[in-house]
């Protein structure tokens, strides 16, 4: 797809660093939507986990997945679908038809922002330097997120079986993230893959 | 740096997560051309300011994007409660 | 170099002997230690006088041993790296380092000023700086020159700093300040318990005065049982061991600030990594072991070089094997003076007499002094020390029991150094920065931590608890409480009764306060016991006051050693308790902080985020020049090679008028709006009705506050029935966002309607010209383009180079215009294929100079340019966008007619033509109608934009004028600031196609 450009595509860094201890991962255009809705209504929770086969979180601050998709709570009445590339467009398709009718709103966000993996021997350091929000195990286990600030723009921050995060930024902010990450990293040695 | 609990995250976040959104519970006048002058400057112009406790309207802007209410005291910065729009606070320094 | 150390002892204390360090002080090189401070190495070497006092040039020596220290500041470094006033006894030595006095000149040793300095009290008595200031104003600068030169603190670089800094976010259940023996126990307590443990202390090791001390705990030596309890602290997963770390700010709800000095101790700048860094940190529970600070006394020249702190003369014997000199009377007022006579003495130096203020002193320390051969000289005071660059003797005379009286001549002991024992304060200031207020108590004769909300705990000294075993005790319990459990260990230290203290502060003399020689209270700010009686007598009572006329505990030190005398002795000038005088609080920060510390990496490109557009790199590639708005970085023009900026834009104008151009217009805010209820919403929050928006049209809308002003504007599109697109400024985005969703979630809920922000999903690539509709059909063939098929303000979804796009038929410009909109991973590809369709009809690229030019030859406003918050939509010209039977009372309708708002003579914005076809009003000139008026003239109003038009071959300006509507046709004059005069025409703001023919087209 050469008309397409990620919002990190043109961060070039050397491609091998020795022992790098912080380790970035731009995950390409994933599909993102937002879905409104309300979760006390059984048609609309029912709805939803039926077309996307996974069933709403509706814990504050939690996380669903099921195979590609993953689901984020972002607030009541709000959440964010991480779905599969290209498929956004289908996936909105169903949820339309399924929640017809009912007061809702999916908007497809997949350009206005990027998924992007942090990991690396120093990632706490990093997350220490960048995150108000307390990142370490006792407060943030594995498939929590967060909506929060990192340094001076925002994130959606979801912590991953592997120990790593995965963070939703947005696109406009993206040189900003990236130049933050290089510079809190250089201490530790970033690499870009 | 206050720490706030946000009522719909339902946990303790950070002040900068937050912007202050001035006093809570101004209902915005359901027929505003029924009111005189004065009455409508009341409403658009005129707050409270008290020394100790206070009922303010909070964002949560760099999280849930939720308004939400929070008792806090103007002397202390201690925040005694925060609550959903809609309901009501329970620390009123027995004031209705 | 001078190696010879002659204060050092041979054995002894935590300095590595093998290990010579070498430094230099004023030029000259000395040799210390590795473990020494600047200040012990600089004491081994008997350096007396380290600077000069503040006011009154008087020599100054090292005189406390750590943060308390208020007269040796040094300039550390030079050039670049230079360090303003740091305290030496603060700095670590290492090798190669430069340090110079702050003050004096040409040298602190031979002071020119000393000869000002003498007369100098009468010219500046207490009050000089507040009475100078309201005093002529003149006179101010003639003084300032004379006290910045003379008064002492050092020198900031001019260069860039070569360092680093950085900040890390820190949360823990448990904070523990000061690694004392009440901090230890503390961490130790809540760490074994499994909480996460910070523990922070400004030295280079934990122990706090374990490590200069004698004593045994449950049986082992004190500085050994620390060590154990720091190698503990230090293998535990759950506590973070900072050292060199001052806890300098706390602040609401258990948040501190603490400065870690990562690389100070290892040369002038970093190595590598991060010289400073700061944690802020959330604690749930803090524990403040923070101690206490000896007092001085205030006796007659009691600043001589010599005269220190009993404690720190203490610190230096057994921690860095120094004796500070070799003969010492020891002034006390409680058991602590003997134990650092005790010291002394076994260190093989004479201890002249311990002077002590108490008439039967008795006791353990008092027998095991005596038992030493140590004369005590009970019931006598120290009332003057004697010397000219140093203390030579000390004048000692027996003093009735209330301290307040001389019952007998004084005598004179000769000396060269006086170790003084006041009493301890215990440090609250931290415990003061969350708007605690200390109280005084009686049974520790000093002020400690009031009440406070913070979850807060008390360990040790800083509540007055003074013995070891105390500490030890009291920071087991607290750091068990913070931690939610029992405290699993006890503490014993011996005997260590004493006999009780005395309390005292201002030593009599034979003269009176005022004609005594000087009796210091505040070193750093040379405020004396005269002083504060003068200021007394002047009618300064309240605390507050004295501090702030005497300038007490105004210097960096923040009245460490010398607010409690200070409040003393004006609690006995009113003839009031120390505790009814009340006492001042400190504020952050506890020691100073660097600049660079506190800036971190927020700093350069990363002082503030820079959004950028999917179509930057295309920016960046074509020279685009850029123009922030908001956080955006927007280009702002495109010069070719020998372009002026002028020229620039009339070739984007022009292009514009006469064939094709193209803006970045993706910074726009861009909201999407659905559900059933989304019409009458927007009918609430704009202006003008939505009701019959049909699918596929646009709307202009004015939104408004409540009080009628405009504050925001943008064409929102009806995408279908219940589904709209809403566009605002570039900057208000955030703000609009917020504004609808308060009223959404606060006063209208049963609405039902969603908002989510698109405005980084979509790019925009705008292009409007007369050729605009040419470059759009060789891309696009499955919308029908033709001007009755596709209006004005229509908008419609199409292929556009084979990518999905919604194209909308708007206009800045005043020209034939479109906005095709594409997701933005296929912004850069989008407006590179317009591009290239464009090339033949020489489609040119512009900025937002260019944009404002061309909107304003049409009179379209921007929002926070020609508005401020304080324009109505009327004031504006703007009538036709207002609704007149909408159903609800939109926001903001009802302030229409509040009388304010109502009358005829408000400010209207209206369009201005110079006379002068060749001028360009400056933007924000003033404007008046008669240029002739004296000064000051009456304001009509002020230009608010104002451009050359190219297309017109005229200056153009836009402004607001009192009752400018009714003025069409009248000249103003806008006076400038170089004298010249410009009139201008008051018209219409529409310059360009009035008729609005061309966007038509």
């Amino acid at each position: 797809m050469t008309n397409m450009h990620s919002p990190l595509h043109h961060i070039e860094v050397p491609a091998s660093v020795a022992a790098a201890g912080v380790v970035m991962r731009e995950d390409k255009y994933r599909g993102h939507l937002n879905l409104r809705g309300n979760p006390q209504d059984e048609a609309f929770t029912s709805a939803v986990a039926k077309t996307l086969g996974v069933a709403l979180p509706t814990t504050p601050n939690s996380s669903a997945e099921n195979g590609t998709t993953r689901v984020y709570w972002l607030c009541p009445n709000e959440w964010l679908l991480l779905v599969a590339e290209g498929t956004q467009g289908q996936v909105e398709a169903d949820l339309r038809a399924a929640l017809a009718d009912q007061h809702i709103a999916i908007t497809d966000l997949s350009s206005g922002q990027t998924l992007v993996n942090l990991s690396g021997a120093n990632i706490d350091e990093l997350m220490l330097k960048s995150a108000v929000y307390d990142c370490h195990p006792s407060n943030f286990p594995v498939s929590k997120v967060v909506q929060t600030t990192f340094a001076k723009t925002g994130a959606v921050i979801y912590k991953c079986a592997d120990g790593s995060f995965d963070l939703v930024i947005r696109r406009s902010f993206s040189d900003y993230f990236f130049l933050w990450v290089a510079d809190a990293s250089e201490e530790y040695g970033l690499q870009v893959v | 740096m206050l720490h706030i609990y946000c009522p719909y995250c339902e946990e303790m976040r950070e002040e900068e997560e937050f912007s202050y959104s001035g006093e809570a519970h101004i209902a915005r006048p359901t027929d505003p051309e029924s009111l005189t002058d004065a009455q409508w400057g009341d409403y658009v112009f005129f707050r409270t300011n008290p020394r100790g406790l206070h009922h303010e309207m909070w964002n949560h802007a760099a999280g849930c994007r939720r308004y939400f209410n929070a008792t806090r005291n103007t002397q202390t910065y201690e925040i005694h409660e925060t609550y959903k729009m809609g309901e009501q606070p329970t620390v009123t320094g027995g004031k209705p | 170099m001078s190696s010879n150390q002659n204060n050092r002892l041979e054995t002894g204390g935590r300095i590595d002997r093998s290990k010579p360090l070498t430094f230099t002080w004023n030029g000259k090189q000395f040799q210390g230690y590795q473990g020494d401070t600047l200040a012990s190495a600089m004491l081994a070497n008997d350096i007396k006088v380290v600077g000069r006092s503040f006011k009154y040039s008087r020599p100054r020596g090292i005189f406390g041993h750590g943060a308390e220290e208020a007269n040796a500041l040094m300039q550390l470094g030079v050039g670049k790296e230079t360090i303003p006033n740091p305290r030496a006894t603060q700095i670590e030595l290492f090798n190669g380092l430069t340090a110079t006095a702050t003050n004096g000149w040409p040298n602190a040793d031979f002071d020119l000023m000393e000869w000002v300095g003498k007369i100098g009290g009468k010219m500046m008595p207490p009050g000089f700086y507040y009475k100078t200031f309201m005093w002529p104003e003149k006179m101010w600068m003639t003084y300032e020159k004379f006290i910045r030169k003379a008064a002492g603190y050092g020198k900031a670089s001019l260069e860039a700093d070569p360092d680093t800094y950085d900040k890390m976010n820190r949360h823990c259940d448990v904070m523990v300040v000061g690694s004392g023996p009440a901090g230890l126990a503390a961490a130790l307590e809540a760490g074994r318990a499994g909480k996460r443990v910070i523990l922070a202390d400004e030295q280079n090791e934990f122990g706090g005065t374990l490590l200069a001390s004698k004593q045994t705990i449950n049986g082992q030596p004190a500085s050994e049982w620390a060590e154990a309890a720091a190698a503990e602290l230090a293998a535990m997963d759950n506590v973070l061991c900072l050292t060199r770390t001052t806890v300098f700010g706390y602040y609401d709800q258990n948040f501190l600030g603490a400065l870690e000095r990562r690389t100070d101790h290892d040369g002038m700048t970093a190595k590598s990594g991060t010289r400073q860094r700061i944690h802020r940190i959330r604690a749930h529970q803090v524990v403040l072991a923070s101690g206490a600070i000896e007092r001085p006394l205030v006796f007659a020249n009691n600043d001589l070089p010599g005269v220190m702190l009993s404690g720190s003369v203490a610190t230096y014997v057994n921690r860095f094997g120094v004796v500070p000199g070799n003969r010492c009377v020891v002034m006390t007022t409680n058991d602590s003076g003997y134990q650092t006579a005790l010291d002394i003495t076994a260190a093989g130096r004479t201890v002249v007499a311990i002077v002590d203020t108490r008439h039967n002193p008795a006791g353990r320390l008092v027998d095991a002094a005596r038992a030493a051969g140590i004369t005590v000289k009970a019931g006598h005071a120290i009332i003057e020390a004697k010397g000219s660059k140093q203390v030579t003797d000390a004048l000692v005379a027996p003093i009735d029991a209330t301290g307040e009286n001389l019952t007998g001549p004084a005598t004179s002991m000769s000396c060269d150094l006086i170790a003084v024992a006041g009493g301890w304060s215990p440090v609250v200031h931290l415990s003061c920065h969350t708007g605690s207020r200390p109280q005084w108590s009686d049974e520790v004769a000093a002020f400690v931590p009031g009440p406070t909300i913070q979850h807060q705990h008390l360990a040790g000294a800083i509540n007055g608890e003074y013995t070891t075993a105390g500490a030890l005790n009291t920071g087991a319990q607290m750091g068990a409480k913070a931690a939610g459990s029992e405290a699993a260990s006890t503490y014993d230290c011996g005997d260590e009764s004493v006999c009780p203290a005395q309390a005292m502060y201002l030593v009599p003399h034979t003269k009176p306060v005022s004609r005594a020689p000087k009796q210091f209270v505040d070193f750093q700010n040379d405020v004396t016991a005269a002083g504060i009686e003068l200021a007394n007598r002047e009618g300064f009572e309240s605390i507050e006051h004295v501090k702030r006329y005497t300038a007490m505990g105004f210097g960096t030190d923040q009245g460490k050693t010398g607010n409690i005398n200070g409040m003393a002795i004006t609690a006995k000038n009113l003839g009031k308790t120390i505790a009814e005088t009340g006492t001042t609080i400190f504020r952050p920060a506890y020691t100073p902080v660097t600049f660079g510390a506190i800036g971190g990496r927020d700093i350069g490109e990363l002082l503030d985020p820079s959004r950028h557009t999917a179509m930057h790199p295309w920016h960046l590639d074509n020279g685009a020049l850029f123009e922030n708005v908001g956080q955006w970085k927007r280009p702002w023009y495109y010069p070719q090679a020998g372009e002026s900026m002028q020229q620039t834009l009339n070739r984007e104008c022009m292009a514009v008028r006469n064939s094709v151009g193209i803006l970045d217009a993706s910074t726009l805010g861009k909201i999407d709006i659905q559900g059933k209820d989304a019409r009458e919403f927007l009918n609430r929050v704009y202006t003008n009705a939505f009701s019959k928006l049909a699918v596929g049209k646009c709307r202009y809308g004015l939104m408004l506050k409540e009080d009628g002003m405009v504050f925001d504007d943008g064409v929102t599109a009806c995408l279908g029935e219940n589904h709209f697109l809403m566009t605002t400024t570039s900057g208000g985005a955030a703000g609009v966002m917020a504004w609808l969703e308060m009223w959404s979630q606060t006063e209208w809920p049963e609405l039902e309607v969603y908002f989510t922000s698109v405005t980084d999903h979509w790019a925009t690539c705008s292009f409007s010209g007369p050729n605009a509709r040419k470059v759009l059909e060789k891309l696009c063939d499955d919308v029908d383009l033709s001007s009755d098929a596709f209006k004005f303000m229509d908008w419609r979804e199409g292929t556009v180079a084979d990518i999905k796009a919604r194209i909308f038929r708007i206009s800045f410009t005043g020209e034939l215009a479109f906005e095709v909109n594409v997701p933005a991973n296929q912004g850069l590809y989008m407006w590179q294929k317009i591009m290239a369709a464009g090339e033949e009809f020489g489609i040119t690229p512009y900025g937002t100079e260019s944009m404002h030019v061309l909107r304003a030859e049409k009179g379209y406003i921007i929002v926070g340019q020609d508005t401020d918050g304080s324009v109505t939509p009327q004031d504006c010209g703007m009538h036709w966008v207002v609704g007149k039977n909408k159903e609800f009372s939109f926001l903001g309708k009802r302030s229409f007619s509040r009388p304010d708002t109502s009358r005829e003579d408000r400010k209207h914005l209206v369009g201005l033509k110079p006379i002068d076809p060749t001028a360009v009003i400056p933007e924000g000139s003033q404007i008046v109608a008669d240029p002739n008026q004296p000064i000051p003239m009456d304001m009509l109003g002020h230009v608010t934009s104002s451009y050359w038009s190219e297309c017109l071959g005229h200056g153009i300006a836009m402004g607001t004028v009192i009752s400018g509507q009714h003025k069409m046709g009248e000249t103003v004059y806008c006076p400038l600031a170089d004298g010249r005069v410009l009139a201008a025409e008051i018209c219409s703001p529409v310059f360009y196609d009035p008729k609005g023919e061309r966007h038509h087209d």
